[in-house]
């Protein structure tokens, strides 16, 4: 009831102090507001448009296609976020995706595959992976977490350099057993269903499980961000690490820590696209980090520092594959592909900061 | 006193990942003798004069240099393999580069090569089918007098052929005729086609819809296999009275009816999502399915595979040996373990074998041939190109799975 009636008198302000402009304000006003939202405005004349050409684009089928393509980008744009909002950013999240992708399914081919990589391990469960590809995933993020704070390195140079030596361990990892570089598959069915299987479904389209992991993730970093001492310190370093410092936050254990948890979410990753493509092999994961920073962007988490929320994240990413799959239905030119999606880029990373630039 | 700790230790580790760098790239068997290097390079280059006397072998000379587009790509990781066991076996000095898919980086490593004094460079060139490219490769060898054995990547299309070979007398190409696995690749999918057309033809409407995996814009061999993996099936099914293939999606333009790796990487995570993408449009519900799937390369059918068996097709055989549900047939190239597998297990239906081990022992026997100052593509045991005789042609293979 409080809630109800508290955006009540808010809108009543809101409706007062717009009523309370003259014209030039009001116009400003609005072109404020239309330029602020204008990637949303953009998207639904996007979806619109799509629809208008190609009817398939909102049926069932192809909403749960989307939702689900997103899900498989959420953990790794979740983790991303935070290194954002230290004003860093992390280079090395494809490769980790890579490596914890191989590692997973390494660990989980069938027992009668003829090229099985490990041909007398017994397939492993599936708890004791998960654990195990977070843990490799949160070794690199605390390793790159250690070097950005303890020598104050840019997390660009840091993470630079931690891809490249994650892609080089990815290389002799698929190269070992005399597996000498082939796609890492014949993953177990118990892998197999528990990530792209499905308990059930919406308008007759089964949800692969794979997106209640991606929500569960959600939640988790929701509540990390929102109710945790941890999330209060990692924006208030984002915002202004001196004055977190003097405020007695503990900088150093802060930034570690906002990168191990980054590294665990590209090892949730790496395990989820290791069922859900199939095919693993020293490519995997290549560039997955471009598309995951450019959805936190275009979600509102600015390279400023200190502002983002995991629900702008999560619509980043959706935002972003609508465009990619729109652009898929609408057969639109390879070509022309590219300079779209750099444009959206531009323009979102544009109109993130004005605000900034306006406020100052 | 912690902070010099860290200092030294950070050192230590600096220290020791040069070191291990180094010892891992360096496989040497046989101690080089730099200033020999230099003499039988020479040595080498009056070949037939100097080959009567050149009869023993003498590799503790040759400096090989192995440079590699990318240790991502599967195929190439198997030559590399197959190939570093036959160095190792003949004691040859030799040194694997990385380009890591840049021609830039590719072409620093040969300067580093030929300034240690490589004398024989064995190269897979990253920009494939660029007469520049491959040519600035073949002047830096020259320069130096180096012996130059390009391999699997085209260094030439087809409107130039011969210009870059036949520029360097010390140059070889080993390779496959980049058309020959479109070529294949069609006539297989032709003849599947009309073998199996009723069941293939899902609707009905007596047409084939495909889809087609691309692994890279601009590339060489993907365009020809895109290109003639049509063409030829096609040219089977008008023969036999069929209609021709169709492409699923009808407002695609006529020049991009295809589905490409935007990063270049003939990935199966890009022919996966396009694949499920597409299948949440184009299923039988709607009653307009894509009921054949070519790819470029083995990687992306396995991708295409997963995205199909998600949706409940090509499940494979059940206990009693007979396939389950709806089939699409997908075609790739390459055969790898894994396209090998769902061949066996029912849900490939065929591929392109590139023979890695032939490619390997080819070049084997060219490092050889230098060695012991032969020609250059002496006793390959393999076809030339009929124009260009110092362009070997390691024969592309169908494999459908009955053949093993």
């Amino acid at each position: 009831m409080n809630i109800i009636s508290n955006m009540k008198s808010s809108l009543a302000d809101k409706r007062a102090s717009y009523q309370a402009m003259d014209s030039r304000d009001k116009l400003n006003y609005w072109k404020e507001l239309l330029i602020n939202n204008a990637m949303y405005i953009l998207i639904i004349v996007a979806i619109i448009y799509t629809q208008a050409k190609n009817s398939f684009f909102l049926t069932p089928d192809s909403i749960v296609n989307i939702i689900s393509l997103s899900a498989a980008n959420i953990p790794i744009a979740c983790g991303i976020a935070g290194c954002i909002v230290l004003t860093g950013t992390d280079l090395s999240a494809g490769r980790v995706v890579g490596l914890t992708a191989c590692i997973s399914a390494s660990l989980l081919q069938s027992v009668d595959y003829a090229t099985k990589m490990f041909p007398d391990l017994p397939v492993m469960p599936i708890w004791l992976v998960i654990l195990v590809v977070i843990i490799v995933g949160g070794i690199v993020g605390w390793v790159n977490g250690f070097f950005v704070a303890k020598f104050s390195l840019h997390p660009f140079i840091v993470t630079l350099a931690t891809q490249l030596i994650v892609y080089g361990v990815l290389l002799m990892y698929i190269m070992i057993n005399g597996n000498n570089g082939q796609p890492l598959s014949g993953l177990d069915d118990s892998f197999k269903d528990f990530v792209t299987g499905s308990v059930f479904s919406v308008a007759g389209v089964p949800i692969p499980n794979f997106v209640f992991y991606a929500a569960i993730v959600v939640v988790f970093m929701w509540f990390m961000w929102n109710k945790t001492s941890f999330g209060k310190n990692m924006f208030a370093v984002g915002s202004s690490p001196e004055a977190a410092n003097v405020s007695g936050v503990n900088v150093m254990k802060t930034t570690i820590l906002v990168h191990t948890l980054a590294g665990c979410m590209y090892g949730i990753t790496g395990f989820i696209e290791s069922a859900r493509i199939g095919s693993n092999q020293a490519g995997t994961g290549q560039n997955y980090e471009c598309d995951a920073i450019a959805a936190c962007v275009i979600g509102g988490v600015s390279f400023v520092g200190g502002t983002g929320k995991i629900s702008g994240v999560v619509l980043g990413v959706f935002l972003l594959r609508i465009i990619f799959v729109a652009l898929q239905f609408l057969s639109i030119n390879q070509n022309l592909q590219y300079i779209i999606k750099g444009l959206i880029i531009l323009i979102a990373c544009s109109i993130d900061m004005r605000k900034y630039l306006v406020r100052k | 006193m912690k902070k010099k700790l860290l200092a030294v230790l950070l050192c230590g580790v600096m220290a020791a990942s040069m070191l291990a760098g180094c010892g891992g790239e360096e496989q040497t068997s046989t101690t080089p003798d730099a200033s020999g290097s230099v003499e039988n390079t020479e040595a080498a280059a009056d070949d037939v004069a100097d080959a009567v006397e050149g009869t023993g072998v003498d590799l503790s000379s040759a400096n090989v240099a192995v440079f590699y587009y990318t240790y991502a790509d599967t195929y190439i990781s198997s030559v590399r393999t197959a190939l570093d066991a036959k160095l190792d076996a003949l004691g040859v000095k030799y040194q694997n580069y990385d380009a890591n898919n840049n021609q830039t980086t590719q072409n620093e490593q040969i300067d580093t090569a030929l300034a240690q004094g490589a004398n024989i460079l064995i190269v897979n060139i990253v920009t494939s089918g660029s007469v520049d490219a491959s040519q600035a490769v073949v002047d830096k060898a020259s320069a130096k007098g180096a012996n130059l054995i390009f391999f699997n990547r085209a260094v030439e299309d087809e409107d130039t052929a011969g210009d870059v070979l036949g520029s360097y007398d010390k140059v070889a190409f080993v390779g496959t005729d980049a058309p020959e696995a479109g070529h294949m690749q069609g006539k297989m999918i032709g003849e599947y086609l009309v073998e199996n057309y009723d069941t293939v033809d899902l609707n009905g409407d007596g047409k084939i819809s495909y889809a087609m995996m691309m692994g890279q814009l601009g590339n060489a061999e993907a365009i020809y296999r895109t290109q003639y993996a049509v063409e030829d099936a096609n040219a089977v099914l008008v023969e036999k009275g069929k209609e021709e293939l169709v492409y699923f999606d009808a407002s695609a333009a006529e020049d991009s009816r295809f589905q490409v790796d935007q990063d270049g990487a003939w990935s199966a995570t890009a022919a996966n999502n396009y694949m499920t993408t597409n299948l949440s449009q184009y299923n039988e519900a709607n009653k307009n399915m894509i009921e054949l799937v070519i790819c470029n390369n083995d990687g992306m059918a396995e991708g295409v595979i997963t995205a199909l068996n998600t949706a409940g097709y090509n499940m494979g055989y059940d206990d009693e040996g007979k396939l389950q549900g709806t089939q699409i047939p997908v075609f790739g190239v390459d055969a790898t373990d894994a396209a090998k597998q769902l061949i066996a297990d029912g849900k490939m239906v065929g591929t392109i074998k590139q023979d890695a081990d032939g490619m390997a022992s080819c070049i084997e026997t060219m490092v050889e041939n230098v060695a012991s100052g032969k020609a250059l593509t002496e006793n390959t045991g393999f076809e030339a190109d009929p124009e260009i005789a110092n362009k070997i042609y390691i024969p592309y293979g169908v494999y459908t799975g009955e053949a093993e």
